[in-house]
């Protein structure tokens, strides 16, 4: 008989090297044509205005962008979470209209984002 | 820069190698004890329609019910109790509400009421609970955890009583439930139906959504390797990779590009095209298992796929996560866990929590 594989059993603490988050653009005027280069480059004038040009040279990365409801799924390191949060949460206009970033969801793992339980609706 | 601000909240990934066949192997327990699953989302690689077998067993899913504002202790009459709670496969979560702002209540098919509530609540109810493990300073939150097994809450017994007029006249705790039974040869849910009859209730299907991936990187597994190395990609690695095929995520972008660097995990092998099939509902750990079953005799003919992959995600605001340990929200509430099939019968399983939540079992 063939060898069954032996029992492994490994516990990773935070060892995941990023956050994911999913994050929505709320502009006042309602939606128009934002692209997803426009939308991160948005998002770094905010890491300037907070953090400066260090905080604008802060790696992250926007893995996919829907332009029909302004929602980006963003890919940042741990070290930078705050940073990016922070930064985008105080971003208030956008082209001389005012604007606002909505983080709907954030986990450290991508997977738990492909879903959300508190958007199960039934009716 | 503060170095505070470089810091995360806490979270866990626990990663098991084994094999389907192994006696000791304790697969089954982990799905059995994670009761409160909203989704589970299938890839099969080089797979091109969701194959009968498998369609066959998401037929037979469990249908569940939404029912709207029914008070708690209807659960505990002494018919609904004998006939439904304590059957050993009723499951029932409060819906629409939120374990970090609102009185959330779940019954377990092991017979146990949890009630995860505020301060003012806790206080009103004259329970006997603990306070959340994931509070602050202040305790703002207590767990009430009933056995309604235990003999001191059978129908007529003291504490029974005590239970029974705190829910239905210290505090008329009620909302909307989620509940599912597994229908058994001894029980065809009739008592339950006569319950749910009593007030506004509808009926549910789990949801089927079948999509095809094509000519997508796909990452190399070896089942022996859990580790990762220059043969076969880490755990970590191989749920983002999970992640982005079922967001539709682009996954071949240039180191110099602007949007984003996201790319494969090496080693990777282009899939000409693959099944990702998602069900989303109230979905009961029994039918999981089921599939899982089915999804094991997958490899009996040959396929030119060495793996396939199940992931099942927890409701955020469930007071649990496996078993009894206490689940909580703060940033994301995930809990969920996923299995990787080979087709030798070996099998990774991934659970994950986040901050506030215990250890996976």
């Amino acid at each position: 008989m063939e060898d069954l594989a032996a029992f492994e059993r490994l516990v990773c603490k935070n060892a995941s090297d990023f956050h994911y988050m999913k994050i929505c653009l709320v502009l006042e005027k309602g939606r128009r044509n934002v692209e997803a280069a426009q939308f991160k480059q948005l998002m770094i004038s905010g890491l300037r205005q907070l953090y400066g040009e260090v905080g604008a040279a802060l790696p992250f990365d926007v893995l996919k962008f829907d332009p029909s409801t302004l929602t980006g799924m963003v890919r940042v390191c741990n070290s930078s979470l705050v940073k990016l949060w922070s930064a985008i949460t105080l971003i208030g206009s956008y082209q001389n209209e005012l604007c606002a970033f909505r983080v709907t969801q954030v986990s450290p793992f991508l997977i738990a984002l492909s879903g959300n339980s508190r958007k199960l609706e039934l009716d | 820069m503060s170095p505070e601000l470089e810091r995360c909240s806490r979270n866990l990934l626990i990663c098991e190698k084994s094999n389907f066949r192994d006696e000791r192997a304790r697969y089954d327990i982990h799905v059995s004890k994670h009761f409160f699953n909203y989704k589970l989302s299938m890839v099969i690689p080089e797979c091109a329609s969701l194959p009968a077998c498998i369609a066959g067993v998401i037929q037979t899913f469990s249908s569940y019910y939404r029912v709207r504002d029914l008070p708690v202790y209807k659960f505990l009459q002494e018919d609904i109790l004998q006939k439904v709670v304590k059957n050993g496969h009723f499951y029932a979560l409060s819906y629409n509400t939120r374990i970090d702002e609102d009185n959330t209540i779940a019954f377990l098919p092991s017979g146990h009421l949890i009630m995860s509530v505020n301060k003012d609540t806790y206080e009103q109810l004259g329970l006997e609970g603990k306070p959340s493990q994931y509070t602050h300073r202040k305790v703002q939150r207590y767990v009430v955890n009933v056995d309604l097994t235990d003999k001191s809450m059978t129908p007529g017994a003291k504490t029974y009583q005590r239970l029974i007029t705190s829910l239905k006249e210290w505090v008329p705790l009620k909302s909307d439930f989620l509940i599912s039974m597994k229908m058994t040869a001894e029980d065809d849910g009739g008592a339950l139906q006569t319950l749910l009859s009593q007030y506004s209730f509808e009926e549910y299907r789990p949801t089927l959504q079948t999509h095809t991936l094509k000519e997508t990187p796909c990452p190399s597994l070896h089942s022996s390797n859990l580790h990762g190395d220059e043969k076969s990609c880490d755990a970590h690695r191989f749920l983002e990779w999970l992640g982005a095929v079922s967001m539709d995520i682009s996954c071949n972008n240039e180191a110099s590009s602007f949007l984003s660097t996201y790319v494969c995990p090496e080693p990777w092998s282009s899939m000409s095209q693959g099944l990702l099939c998602t069900v989303t509902g109230f979905l009961i750990p029994e039918d999981i298992h089921s599939l899982l079953l089915e999804l094991r005799h997958y490899f009996d003919q040959p396929k030119f796929t060495s793996w396939l992959s199940i992931t099942v995600h927890g409701f955020a605001d469930s007071p649990v996560s496996w078993g009894m340990t206490e689940h909580g929200f703060l940033k994301g509430g995930e809990n969920f866990y996923n299995f990787v099939c080979f087709e030798n019968q070996d099998y990774w399983l991934h659970m994950a929590t986040g901050s506030h939540d215990g250890c996976p079992p």
